[in-house]
């Protein structure tokens, strides 16, 4: 007994590897369903939130209904966006939003990314007894932070004086060295994805075990098509 | 065409055909490579094992979507297994739109009844929450009012034995985040940590590594667990290979490819540089 | 009256207001603004909901103009469109007729056709990142070096194959990470840190307004 729902999955994980041969119409049918299920996704997990509200406090007394209903009313007002006349309204429940979400960062960013950081370099010992590796790596970051921090903030012919080449240098350097490091663990994200892929699509458990077989069928119907098109054209189009 | 040019002009077709090679065979044909315990597994570990205690209510949150599950998926089941063998309170929840969907795969490896745990009493599905780090925010400052009521049988959340007591984020123990980007733990040590002191430990994606050092090294975050690698570890730990473990050796092969290829390239750039 | 309404200063009200119910009942204790602040913030969570039509309409816009049109590719937008239109009913909040979350033909494209689609599409990444590693990743300078040594090490260093026979290359990674890495990253959050607070004072001044651009006026 074949499991469509298996086939399909493995048919739309291929269609999308498909593109590393080239551009093709298996590629373009899994981009289409791909957009068109995300959206609509999301508008199921977002009216079941509104739902779920509205059973909650909103309708535990007369002035809170009122109030849902003009929150309902400021939430239509997004619709706004699609009329020319009416696009001024879309930006009331845009700035609503957008100044909640300032004031909610803005309240603690000063503790969490600036004094808690601050802290912990502060509390960075130059040196440390009996551990000269230690001493010698609290020094380099003693030295990293504050050189990269200036790097940031002074920009201009400030940076031509002769501390702030220094500076920048070590700046740069360090910063390099980050950027190769995000290089490294860049690359294991990308090859775990796909390794979690190639695992569905060798029915490596818990994955279900057909996936093998619809694998390599599939796989081959795709890669024949693909080729054989292109052999066809090329036969068509002779190379002068 | 010399060998040089050939490298330098190698159509990229076969460089991606060498990439399916190197990860498709160690998967069909495991290798059985070592794997070397690192600090960031064992930290975990005893995280989990020693500064959660019985009782702790616990909020585990799934903090990504489909695209990051083959990465986080093994970590996040790993955890929750390693939770449930305690006599811990979990709430789960998520800022993602996927998260709850993550949670329902999650379900059909882990059952909670295994453990003993009962819904309602000692864990609860709270869905997702649309609106990100407000959504986070209103959710620390009066939980009952954010999310009205439970996933599974949409009943109001102080019907549950479990959010009792449970009202705010002073009475959250710990966070469990499994994130693959924003909102995730910028957002958390906002909106907990900052406030309340929430301790926390984040399972990441690699690419979000970098950008968890500072958190890791100021204490606000108690422990990482830095991709897949690091979960396959993890499982081991734990005595229970899975996923990651099984996928690990394709992690090795892979990298020893990419490895090779920046080695490969180089050679050829400084040769071809010569020979001008 | 339509032309007061559409005056800039409202939504500009609106974001210092939104913004200061925020902030001062964290730092003041007044229970009425904090009551108000927790009410608010639950209001724009809905707020918030209520946009998920938004890229519904904008998907049937855009790919029914192409539809009318005829234009390339036309036909895919066909199922662009259809399986927005069914995800979207589908998922309407109404299980007393079966729909909502738990609707099984929701479920089941969400399962069958997101998970794979989601799971892979990010996965082809690896593939452009291997070419790129290959054919651009080059030792052309000092900084460059320094970017291909620490990467490579870092590569080498999540590969157990090889840290378990090399483990100084753990050792190393480790050090790029806790070193190097963490003084770029630091550095990058005190000063992020700083410019958010910085926008968020101009916000709040209204002197940063670009999130209300657009519909052709100011």
């Amino acid at each position: 007994m074949v499991d469509i729902t298996i086939w399909v999955g493995v048919f739309f994980t291929l269609a999308i590897y498909s593109i590393l041969y080239r551009e093709n119409p298996w590629f373009r049918i899994a981009e289409s369903c791909y957009l068109g299920v995300a959206v609509g996704y999301a508008v199921g997990q977002d009216l079941k939130y509104i739902r779920d509200q509205w059973g909650g406090q909103w309708s535990s007394s007369g002035g809170m209904m009122l109030l849902f209903a003009i929150v309902m009313i400021i939430g239509l007002l997004w619709y706004g966006r699609f009329n020319k006349n009416l696009f001024y309204l879309y930006r009331w429940p845009l700035a609503i939003v957008v100044g909640t979400g300032i004031g909610a960062a803005l309240r603690t960013v000063i503790f969490s990314q600036f004094l808690a950081q601050i802290t912990s370099q502060a509390n960075t010992p130059f040196f440390v007894a009996g551990d000269m590796m230690a001493t010698i790596n609290n020094i380099l970051v003693q030295i990293m932070v504050p050189s990269v921090l200036l790097y940031f903030w002074f920009t201009g012919e400030i940076r031509e004086s002769a501390p702030m080449k220094v500076v920048e240098k070590i700046a740069r350097y360090t910063m390099m060295a980050g950027f190769g490091s995000a290089y490294g663990y860049t690359v294991l994200t990308r090859y775990s994805l796909f390794i979690g892929r190639s695992q569905f699509l060798l029915g490596i458990p818990p994955n279900p075990a057909d996936a093998r077989t619809a694998f390599y069928v599939i796989a081959f119907i795709m890669l024949a098509t693909m080729i054989g098109y292109d052999m066809f054209m090329k036969k068509e189009t002779p190379e002068e | 065409m010399s060998i040089l040019d050939k490298i330098n002009n190698l159509d990229r077709r076969w460089i991606y055909l060498l990439a399916w090679v190197f990860v498709l065979f160690p998967l069909l044909n495991p290798l059985g490579l070592p794997i070397p315990i690192s600090q960031d597994a064992r930290t975990w570990y005893d995280y989990v094992e020693n500064e959660i205690n019985d009782g702790d209510v616990v909020l585990f949150t799934p903090m990504y979507g489909v695209s990051g599950m083959p990465e986080l998926f093994p970590m996040t089941v790993a955890t929750m297994k390693h939770l449930m063998t305690k006599d811990v309170q979990i709430i789960v929840v998520s800022f993602w739109t996927e998260g709850p969907l993550v949670f329902n795969t999650l379900l059909t490896q882990v059952d909670p009844t295994d453990y003993g745990y009962v819904y309602g009493e000692d864990w609860i599905r709270l869905g997702y929450v649309p609106g990100s780090e407000t959504a986070m925010g209103s959710f620390g400052a009066n939980i009952h009012n954010t999310v009205t009521a439970d996933y599974v049988e949409g009943r109001s959340l102080s019907s549950f034995p479990i959010m009792e007591n449970v009202r705010t984020g002073e009475d959250i123990d710990v966070i469990v985040s499994f994130e693959t980007g924003t909102p995730g733990t910028s957002e958390w040590m906002r909106q907990f940590n900052a406030p309340f002191g929430t301790p926390q430990i984040t399972g990441c994606i690699g690419v979000s590594v970098s950008g968890m050092i500072p958190y890791l090294q100021s204490g606000q975050l108690q422990a990482l667990m830095p991709g897949l690698t690091v979960s396959a570890e993890y499982e081991i730990l734990l005595d229970k290979p899975g996923l990651a473990v099984a996928g690990v050796d394709a992690v090795s092969t892979s990298h020893v490819y990419v490895t090779l290829l920046v080695i490969l390239g180089n050679i050829a750039y400084f040769m071809t540089k010569e020979e001008d | 009256m339509s032309d007061v309404l559409r005056r800039i200063e409202i939504p500009i009200a609106l974001t210092i207001i939104a913004c200061l119910l925020q902030v001062i009942p964290y730092y003041v204790e007044i229970p009425a603004l904090e009551s108000a602040a927790n009410t608010a913030s639950n209001a724009v969570l809905i707020i918030v909901a209520c946009a998920t039509f938004v890229g519904v309409i904008s998907i049937v816009q855009v790919h029914g103009k192409r539809i009318q049109r005829q234009s390339e590719g036309w036909y895919y937008s066909i199922l662009v469109i259809g399986l927005v239109v069914i995800m979207a009913l589908t998922g309407l909040p109404l299980p007393e007729m079966g729909l909502g979350v738990n609707n099984s033909v929701y479920n089941w494209l969400f399962t069958n056709v997101q998970t794979p689609l989601g799971g892979t599409m990010y996965s082809i990444l690896a593939f452009f990142i291997t070419s790129a590693a290959f054919r651009a990743f080059r030792a052309r300078n000092l900084e460059a070096s320094i970017v291909l040594v620490a990467g490579t090490i870092m590569v080498m260093g999540n590969a157990p194959l090889l840290t378990n026979y090399m483990p100084f290359i753990a050792d190393i990674s480790l050090w790029i990470r806790s070193y190097p890495n963490l003084a770029t990253m630091r550095g990058v959050m005190i000063g992020a840190a700083l410019g958010s607070i910085a926008l968020a004072m101009r916000t709040l001044m209204g002197i940063e307004r670009g999130y209300l651009r657009g519909g052709g006026e100011e």
